[in-house]
């Protein structure tokens, strides 16, 4: 078989860019699996090379902020801001799609233009806001800011979505009596469910990642999060610990992976096969 | 069980006039198929009469009751998309289940109901299958049967043979006749395919521009059209038209050749056109093609263009000066450059040229 010069090109340029990002990611890999001693000149330095897990292990297990502490906050926090925003955002995507009403077209170039803006340029409003509420250190107000900051786009996301779908569908349905609400929740969301597993993916993924929005609300040591625990964990008495602050981020990294992991069959498949074809 | 009955019915989105003041009843039972091309309103008034569109102004009515302002699921009407329309994420048995479900009918006799159907309908066996596993065919009855299975008082059908291939949509156009005549409910059935609208109908409205035409059995649409449009549209190969000019000799001058009229329907039409400028209208099954010229009037002289032969039958193409004339003769007709042709006067269509109406 002749390869063209083309897939060859488009080859390389494809596995330099994959090199950018892989180099880091196995130098932090490799920084978590080995004694600061191993890497200190560097990882690519394989004599000696003696793997373990002890990086982990004492990054799980810190003796002031644990991970595993940071890592069940984190999911207190990701799971109800991914699910709320989801709820809230179809049920106000599919009305955009299918329902007219006043200003409906304004409400949503609102809504659009939200997205453009910046997290910091309202760090400092949030904050005196939620302090006024009693919502500092508490995650009931971390929660609603992040389901807030994802609305818009999960709105327009699910929107665009709702609007590909076949309008046939929900009027036969309408036709075969169901109401409303049931047509939403039994035809629609079934058949929305690519789209939920994208949100879900990126919508978890932003939360879990942040750092910013935790900074600001969250303080208390106990109740600190995953992201706000790594930077803490690698600072020893005199030195700061590479291998520590390696495994941390490794175990911080791997939970969306492994979300992104057990809903890509629903996130490729996309639409293919969803909607019947005339 | 129930008849139909719209009173002028209008739709308009935005400046277009989708149904223009529609009326007419649809007798209980009855198979009634709205006829007409792309934008004539058909859908538009199928879609009223479901609930899924709001009417301007007109009445609807169910049986004997005033549906405008009832919700779809309210009306009592099951309906056949197109497309079908099938829930892609049921299986077929979810999707004959669902209507049954909303007007919570109890699971046993769900059950019952869906093999009863299916068994009318032999798909058993497809059951458990998503619908995208399904032939086109396949869809296409299954949406049929999540209509049937309401047990509605009407039948809404928007184009549903549409998407199929030619043979089963030949093969399904029966069975969906038996089929409605074996159940009984009164169905209103849209298409724009008027051999459709013939082999199926009981009676054909015709609609174009969003007005009614005619509304009348096959037989009635074909031999009697009300006026040029239906002349035109039902039939095939279409119509031929002339216009032509009432002299007062008697005669319709079409330019190319003098018509010659009966004196009594020469004067009836003087008094019942609004002017002596008419259109006359003649079905390529009934113009008569001869060889020689074997009378002294009536005959008109054509040109062959060319030649279409079916098999079974055999179109001419023939110059009647710059208009372009069709006939069908058998396929053994021996063809020549110059024929001779006769529109039988009991076979031809006189129409008024300003309002189109039929004067005969």
């Amino acid at each position: 078989m002749k390869i063209r010069k083309t897939t060859i090109i488009v080859h390389i340029i494809a596995w330099s860019v994959a090199l950018i990002w892989i180099l880091p990611f196995l130098g932090v890999f490799m920084a978590s699996i080995r004694p600061v001693r191993e890497i200190i000149y560097g990882w690519w330095n394989f004599d000696p090379f003696n793997p373990t897990l002890k990086n982990f292990i004492e990054a799980w297990n810190h003796s002031m902020f644990p991970l595993w502490r940071g890592v069940l906050n984190s999911f207190i926090v990701a799971i109800p801001s991914t699910i709320i925003p989801l709820f809230l955002g179809a049920l106000a995507g599919y009305g955009f799609a299918r329902f007219s009403f006043p200003i409906k077209n304004y409400i949503f170039l609102t809504i659009v233009l939200l997205m453009a803006m910046p997290q910091q340029s309202v760090a400092i409003p949030l904050y005196m806001m939620m302090n006024s509420l009693g919502l500092i250190d508490n995650y009931i107000g971390l929660i609603t800011v992040h389901s807030a900051w994802g609305l818009p786009w999960i709105i327009l996301f699910m929107r665009n979505f709702f609007s590909t779908l076949p309008v046939e569908v929900e009027e036969a349905a309408r036709v075969d009596g169901a109401s409303s609400f049931k047509i939403f929740y039994k035809i629609v969301l079934p058949m929305a469910l690519p789209a939920l597993a994208s949100v879900v993916v990126l919508q978890f993924m932003w939360v879990w990642s942040d750092f910013f929005l935790a900074l600001i609300l969250i303080y208390d040591p106990d109740l600190l999060l995953a992201t706000q625990r790594v930077p803490r964990i690698a600072f020893g008495a005199f030195h700061v610990d590479w291998g520590i602050l390696s495994a941390g981020s490794i175990i911080v990294m791997a939970v969306p992976i492994i979300v992104f992991a057990l809903l890509q069959k629903y996130y490729i498949r996309g639409m293919i096969g969803w909607t019947v074809k005339g | 069980m129930a008849r139909v009955v719209l009173k002028n019915l209008t739709k308009r989105f935005g400046e277009v006039v989708a149904v223009d003041k529609l009326s007419l009843e649809v007798r209980d039972k009855e198979f009634v198929v709205f006829l007409g091309p792309s934008g004539s309103g058909k859908t538009t008034a199928l879609r009223c009469i479901a609930g899924l569109e709001i009417p301007d102004e007109g009445e609807i009515y169910i049986g004997d009751e005033f549906v405008n302002d009832l919700e779809p699921k309210d009306r009592d009407v099951a309906m056949v998309f197109q497309s079908y329309a099938l829930y892609p994420h049921m299986t077929v048995f979810q999707n004959l289940a669902f209507p049954l479900e909303c007007a919570k009918v109890p699971k046993a006799e769900i059950k019952g109901r869906v093999q009863r159907v299916a068994g009318l309908l032999k798909m058993e066996e497809l059951l458990e299958r998503k619908p995208r596993q399904l032939s086109g065919g396949q869809q296409q009855r299954v949406a049929l049967g999540r209509a049937i299975i309401r047990e509605p008082q009407v039948f809404l059908m928007d184009e549903p043979l549409s998407n199929l291939d030619a043979k089963l949509r030949v093969y399904m156009r029966a069975e969906l006749k038996n089929l409605q005549k074996e159940i009984g409910v009164t169905t209103i059935y849209v298409t724009h395919d008027q051999i459709e609208a013939m082999t199926m109908a009981d009676r054909i409205a015709i609609l174009n521009e969003g007005l009614l035409q005619q509304f009348d059995s096959p037989d009635g649409v074909y031999s009697k059209p009300s006026n040029v449009f239906v002349a035109g549209f039902v039939g095939s190969p279409p119509t031929n038209f002339f216009d032509c000019t009432l002299t007062e000799e008697g005669f319709l001058d079409a330019g190319e050749f003098k018509y010659p009229l009966p004196k009594d329907l020469a004067e009836a039409l003087a008094r019942t056109s609004t002017s002596n400028e008419l259109i006359l209208g003649v079905r390529p099954q009934h113009v008569k093609v001869y060889k020689q010229r074997k009378a002294e009037i009536g005959l008109i002289k054509a040109y062959l263009y060319t030649t279409e032969p079916l098999g079974e039958m055999m179109i001419l193409d023939l110059k009647v000066g710059d208009n372009l004339v069709k006939a069908i003769v058998n396929p053994d007709f021996e063809v020549a450059e110059e024929l001779w042709i006769e529109f039988p006067i009991d076979k031809v269509y006189l129409f008024d040229k300003k309002t189109g109406k039929s004067l005969v």
